[in-house]
C-alpha cells in the first residue's frame, strides 16, 4: 500500500513537473551536414516554464535514424546545467546538439570522425529536459525530422581546365558549362559565375584571391552561361616586349553556389564560401 | 595603408631610371652583378559611363586607377652565389575572393601578405637555397602547391638529398566590417611546410612532406561571422620513377588531420597527431592519393590516372581541392602517316575518364564522364583538317526531387584550313564550325530541354611579302537555341598590325562589330576598338601602351530599355631588361 502511495506521488509530481515546463523543438527540414555548420536558423529549442520558479536542468537530445535506432545522444555526464528561469528561454546549437556533447555510434560516428559531416539520409532529432543529478525526465519528449543532402558544389567542365581557344572566336564568345549542385537542392540554386585574368607574374590560384573579376554573372538553376567577353583578345595588351603578338592569355574560372536567400552553399568547406574547385583556360594562338 | 600615391609613383619612376643608369653602367664592366631579370613600371586606367545614369547593370571589371611595379633582377655575386628578386606590387587592392575580400585600406603587414604582392628574395649558393618574402611552393599534388605564405625557409639539395622548410604567414587577419565595402574578414594564418627527400635528375624521386596551418583566433576583432578559426596537418608520401624507353609511374598517398573549429574544446577521442596537431570535437582525419603510369615517347604516349579523395580530406595547402571523389582518365597522343620526308602527317590526342563524385554515399554517387578527342591532319602544304570532339555527361541520383539529374553535353568541331601563295601575298583561310548539344533534365518535370548551339568562324590572313602590313579578319556566326529562346550573335572583326619608327616600335589595331539579338527583342549592338604600340626604345627598355574602348547598346531585351554602357581601358608600362 505504502509503495502504490510512493509510486502515485511520483507519477503525480512528474505530470506536474511536464506541465509546469513546456518545449517547443525547431528543426530546419534541410540544415547542413556539417555539424558546425549548424546555426540558430537550423536548431531552436524553446522552454516555458510556468511553475513560478526557476528550475535546474540538463537538455537531452537523440539523434535516431526512421527506423528508431539511436545514433547519437548527449552525454549527460558533460551536459551543463541550465537554469530555467520563469517565461520563455531559448536553447540553440550548443546546449541541444553540439558535437562537444553528442555520443555518436555506428556508421555516423564514423562519418563525423572522418568528414564532420552527418550521412546523407533522414533523420527524427528527439529533445527533452531531464534532471540535473538523475536524468530523470522532467518534460516531454519533441521530436522533428530531417534529411542531410551532402551536397556537392558545381564542378567546372567547359571550357575544360588548361584548354586553350582560339582568339578569333572567344573575342566574342565564350560559353561556360558546369555541373549542378549535387543532389539538387528543392529550392532552386543561384550559381555565381566568375572569371579572372590571370595578369603577368601572377599564379592563376593568386589572380582569384586578388583581382577583380572580369564576369561577374548570376544565373539561377541553369547550368550554362553564353558570355561575351568584349575583350580585344588579338591584341595582348600585356606591358611586355611581345604586347603586339596575340600572346596566350590565362584565365581562371570558379563558381559560388548560392541558395535561395543568397547564403553559399559550401558546407563544412575550408573556405565556406561556395567557391568550387577552379579551372584554368587559355585564349591563344595555339589549339590543343 | 594610406599611400601617398603621388610621393610612391614618383619614387617608382625614379627607381626605374636610377635602376637602368645603374646597371647599364655596371654591365659595361667584365664581372656582372646583375645578370638578367627585368625592372618595369605600369599604369593602368579604366573607366566606366552606364546610361541611363544610376543604372547598375554592368558592373566595373577594373580598378578606375592601378600603378604595378615589377623589379625582379637576378644578382650574380661571384661564381657560386645567385639571388633572384622578384618584387611585384600593386597600389590598390582589388580582392575580391578569398580572405582579403573587400578590403578597402590596407594596414602594411596586410599589404604585404596580399596575394596581389610578391616580395621574394632567394639567395642560393651552390646547392642551399634561402627562401625569403612571398614564396609559392608546391611540394607536391596533395600536400602543398596553391598558397602563397609571406615567410623564411630553406631549400637545400645536397648530393641527391632534398631537404625543404618554409614558415610564414599565407594571410593577416582581417576584422569583420559590414560596410561599405563589406568584409567577411580573416584570422591570422602561419603555415609550416617540411619535405625530406632525395631524387636523382630523370631517374627517381621520393619526398615525405608535412605541412600545417594554424589560424590565430584572437587575431580578428571583431572577428568573422562566418568563418571559424581552423588548423589543418597533412602528411604525405610521393614517389615518382622514370624507366627505359620512356615509361613512368607516380603516386602519392596523403593522410590529413583538419580542425574545422579552433574555438570547440579539446577531445581526446579525436584523431591527433602530437605535438604537431591536438584533437578537438571539430577534428576529422581522412586519406588521399593518386597514381600515374604510363609511357611518353616522340611519336606515342598513353598513360593512365587514378585519384582518390577522401570525404573529410582537406589539406591548407590547396583550399579550393573538392574533396570526395575518384576520378581515372586514360589518356593517348600519338603521330601518324608520314610523308615523303618522314614527318609525320597526323596527330591524335584522345582521352576518356570518369569522375565520381559523393564517394563516400552509396545513395547519393554522382557520376561524370568525360571523353575528348582532337584529331589534326596536313593533307598537303596546303591543306590541314582539324576535328575534335568533346563529351561529357553527368548523372546523380535525385535526392529528394522525383527525377535525378542527368546532363549530356556533346561537342564537334570541324576546322579546315587552306593556304596560298605568290610573289607579292600569301593567303591563308581558316573555317571553323562547331556544334554543341547540351541536354539537361528538369529533377522536378523529368523534362529533357535540349540546349543546342552552332558556331562558324571564317578567317583571312592575308600577308604582303614585299610590304610590311599585316591585316586579318574574321567572320563569326554563333547561335543558342533553347525551346522558349533563341539567342543570335553575329561578330565581324578586322585588325592591321605594322612596324614603324625603323622597325623599333610595332603597332597594331584591331576594331570588332558585335550584333546580336535575344528572341524578338530589338538587337543589342556592340563596337571594341583597341590600340597596341610597343617602342624598343633602346635594346633594353620597352614602352608599351595598350588603349580599348568598349561601347555596348541593348536593344529591349532588359530594363532599363535600350540601356549602354561605354568601357575605356588605358595601360601604359615601361620594362628594361637586364639581360645583354
Amino acid at each position: 500500500m505504502k509503495k502504490l502511495f510512493f509510486t502515485s506521488i511520483l507519477i503525480c509530481a512528474t505530470a506536474a513537473g511536464f506541465t509546469q515546463l513546456t518545449t517547443t523543438l525547431v528543426v530546419a527540414p534541410q540544415p547542413p551536414a556539417s555539424l558546425i555548420s549548424w546555426t540558430q536558423r537550423d536548431l531552436n529549442f524553446i522552454v516555458v516554464n510556468q511553475s513560478g520558479a526557476t528550475r535546474q536542468v540538463k537538455i537531452k537530445t537523440e539523434l535516431k535514424t526512421t527506423d528508431g535506432t539511436i545514433v547519437g545522444s548527449t552525454n549527460l555526464a558533460k551536459a551543463r546545467i541550465v537554469i530555467v528561469g520563469f517565461g520563455n528561454d531559448i536553447f540553440s546549437i550548443e546546449d541541444v546538439f553540439s558535437p562537444v556533447l553528442m555520443q555518436f555510434t555506428g556508421k555516423v560516428k564514423t562519418s563525423l570522425d572522418k568528414t564532420g559531416k552527418l550521412p546523407a539520409d533522414n533523420y527524427q532529432l528527439c529533445v527533452k529536459l531531464v534532471t540535473p543529478t538523475d536524468f530523470v525526465p522532467i518534460s516531454e519528449e519533441k521530436c522533428r525530422n530531417f534529411t542531410i543532402a551532402a551536397l556537392q558544389l558545381a564542378i567546372p567542365v567547359m571550357p575544360a581546365n588548361e584548354t586553350t581557344l582560339k582568339p578569333e572566336a572567344a573575342q566574342s564568345v565564350i560559353t561556360f558549362r558546369w555541373t549542378p549542385v549535387a543532389p539538387q537542392p528543392s529550392s532552386p540554386v543561384t550559381y555565381r559565375l566568375l572569371v579572372f585574368e590571370v595578369l603577368d607574374k601572377q599564379t592563376p590560384m593568386q589572380a582569384l584571391r586578388s583581382n577583380l573579376p572580369l564576369l561577374q554573372k548570376e544565373v539561377t538553376g541553369i547550368t550554362q552561361y553564353i558570355w561575351q567577353p568584349q575583350l580585344a583578345m588579338l591584341t595582348s595588351g600585356e606591358t611586355d616586349s611581345k604586347a603586339t603578338q596575340p600572346i596566350k592569355r590565362t584565365f581562371i574560372w570558379t563558381l559560388q553556389c548560392l541558395d535561395s536567400k543568397g547564403q553559399p552553399l559550401g558546407d563544412g568547406n575550408i573556405n565556406g564560401d561556395g567557391i568550387s574547385e577552379p579551372a584554368i583556360f587559355y585564349v591563344g594562338k595555339y589549339t590543343n | 595603408m594610406q599611400i601617398q600615391k603621388p610621393v610612391f609613383l614618383l619614387f617608382l619612376v625614379c627607381t626605374v631610371i636610377f635602376t637602368s643608369a645603374q646597371t647599364d653602367s655596371v654591365q659595361k664592366k667584365k664581372n656582372s652583378i646583375i645578370t638578367g631579370g627585368t625592372v618595369g613600371i605600369s599604369y593602368e586606367h579604366y573607366g566606366l559611363s552606364r546610361t541611363p545614369s544610376g543604372w547598375t547593370g554592368f558592373l566595373p571589371r577594373k580598378p578606375w586607377n592601378q600603378v604595378r611595379f615589377m623589379f625582379s633582377p637576378n644578382i650574380q655575386l661571384g661564381r657560386h652565389i645567385s639571388m633572384p628578386v622578384n618584387f611585384n606590387f600593386a597600389t590598390t587592392p582589388t580582392n575580391f575572393a578569398g580572405p582579403y575580400a573587400g578590403i578597402d585600406k590596407q594596414s602594411f603587414s596586410q599589404f604585404i601578405t596580399n596575394p596581389m604582392n610578391n616580395f621574394a628574395l632567394n639567395p642560393k649558393y651552390k646547392w642551399a637555397e634561402l627562401l625569403l618574402g612571398t614564396q609559392y611552393l608546391n611540394y607536391s599534388d596533395l600536400s602543398t602547391g596553391d598558397i602563397g605564405v609571406f615567410g623564411a625557409g630553406f631549400d637545400l639539395r645536397p648530393g641527391t638529398y632534398r631537404i625543404k622548410f618554409f614558415t610564414g604567414l599565407s594571410q593577416q587577419s582581417v576584422n569583420f566590417f559590414t560596410g561599405p565595402p563589406a568584409t567577411t574578414g580573416a584570422y591570422k594564418r602561419r603555415n609550416w611546410m617540411f619535405s625530406l627527400g632525395k631524387a636523382q635528375d630523370d631517374k627517381y624521386e621520393l619526398s615525405l612532406n608535412f605541412v600545417k596551418a594554424k589560424d590565430d583566433s584572437s587575431s580578428a576583432n571583431p572577428p568573422p561571422l562566418t568563418i571559424k578559426p581552423q588548423e589543418g596537418f597533412t602528411t604525405s608520401v610521393s614517389a615518382k620513377a622514370l624507366f627505359k624507353d620512356g615509361w613512368y609511374a607516380k603516386a602519392e598517398g596523403a593522410q590529413s588531420i583538419y580542425t574545422k573549429d579552433l574555438l570547440l574544446p579539446l577531445d581526446s577521442t579525436k584523431a591527433a597527431f602530437l605535438p604537431f596537431i591536438d584533437g578537438h570535437a571539430s577534428t576529422v582525419r581522412d586519406f588521399a592519393g593518386d597514381a600515374s603510369v604510363g609511357r611518353k615517347s616522340k611519336n606515342f604516349d598513353i598513360g593512365v590516372k587514378l585519384k582518390y579523395i577522401g570525404a573529410g580530406f582537406q589539406t591548407p595547402g590547396y583550399p579550393f581541392m573538392l574533396p570526395d571523389r575518384f576520378d581515372y582518365t586514360l589518356n593517348t597522343r600519338f603521330n601518324a602517316w608520314k610523308n615523303k620526308d618522314g614527318i609525320y602527317k597526323m596527330n591524335v590526342v584522345a582521352s576518356a575518364g570518369q569522375r565520381v563524385n559523393n564517394v563516400s554515399n552509396n545513395t547519393l554517387k554522382a557520376k561524370q564522364f568525360i571523353g575528348n578527342l582532337n584529331w589534326f591532319t596536313q593533307f598537303s602544304d596546303h591543306f590541314s583538317l582539324n576535328i575534335n570532339f568533346n563529351n561529357f555527361g553527368f548523372q546523380a541520383p535525385g535526392g529528394i526531387n522525383p527525377y535525378g539529374i542527368k546532363n549530356v553535353s556533346n561537342d564537334f568541331g570541324i576546322n579546315p584550313s587552306y593556304s596560298w601563295s605568290n610573289e607579292k601575298m600569301a593567303h591563308l583561310l581558316s573555317l571553323s564550325y562547331n556544334y554543341s548539344k547540351y541536354d539537361e533534365r528538369d529533377v522536378i518535370s523529368g523534362n529533357i530541354t535540349s540546349n543546342n548551339t552552332h558556331m562558324a568562324l571564317l578567317t583571312y590572313v592575308p600577308t604582303f611579302l614585299t610590304k610590311s602590313l599585316s591585316p586579318d579578319f574574321s567572320l563569326m556566326y554563333f547561335t543558342n537555341k533553347l525551346p522558349s529562346l533563341k539567342f543570335t550573335l553575329v561578330t565581324v572583326s578586322g585588325g592591321i598590325s605594322m612596324p614603324a619608327m625603323k622597325k623599333k616600335m610595332n603597332l597594331r589595331t584591331q576594331v570588332q562589330y558585335n550584333y546580336s539579338k535575344t528572341n524578338s527583342y530589338k538587337n543589342n549592338s556592340n563596337i571594341i576598338a583597341s590600340f597596341n604600340s610597343d617602342w624598343r626604345i633602346t635594346n633594353k627598355l620597352t614602352w608599351t601602351t595598350f588603349i580599348s574602348t568598349n561601347r555596348f547598346k541593348y536593344g529591349n531585351e532588359i530594363v532599363p530599355n535600350y540601356a549602354s554602357y561605354l568601357e575605356s581601358n588605358v595601360r601604359t608600362g615601361f620594362q628594361y631588361r637586364f639581360e645583354k
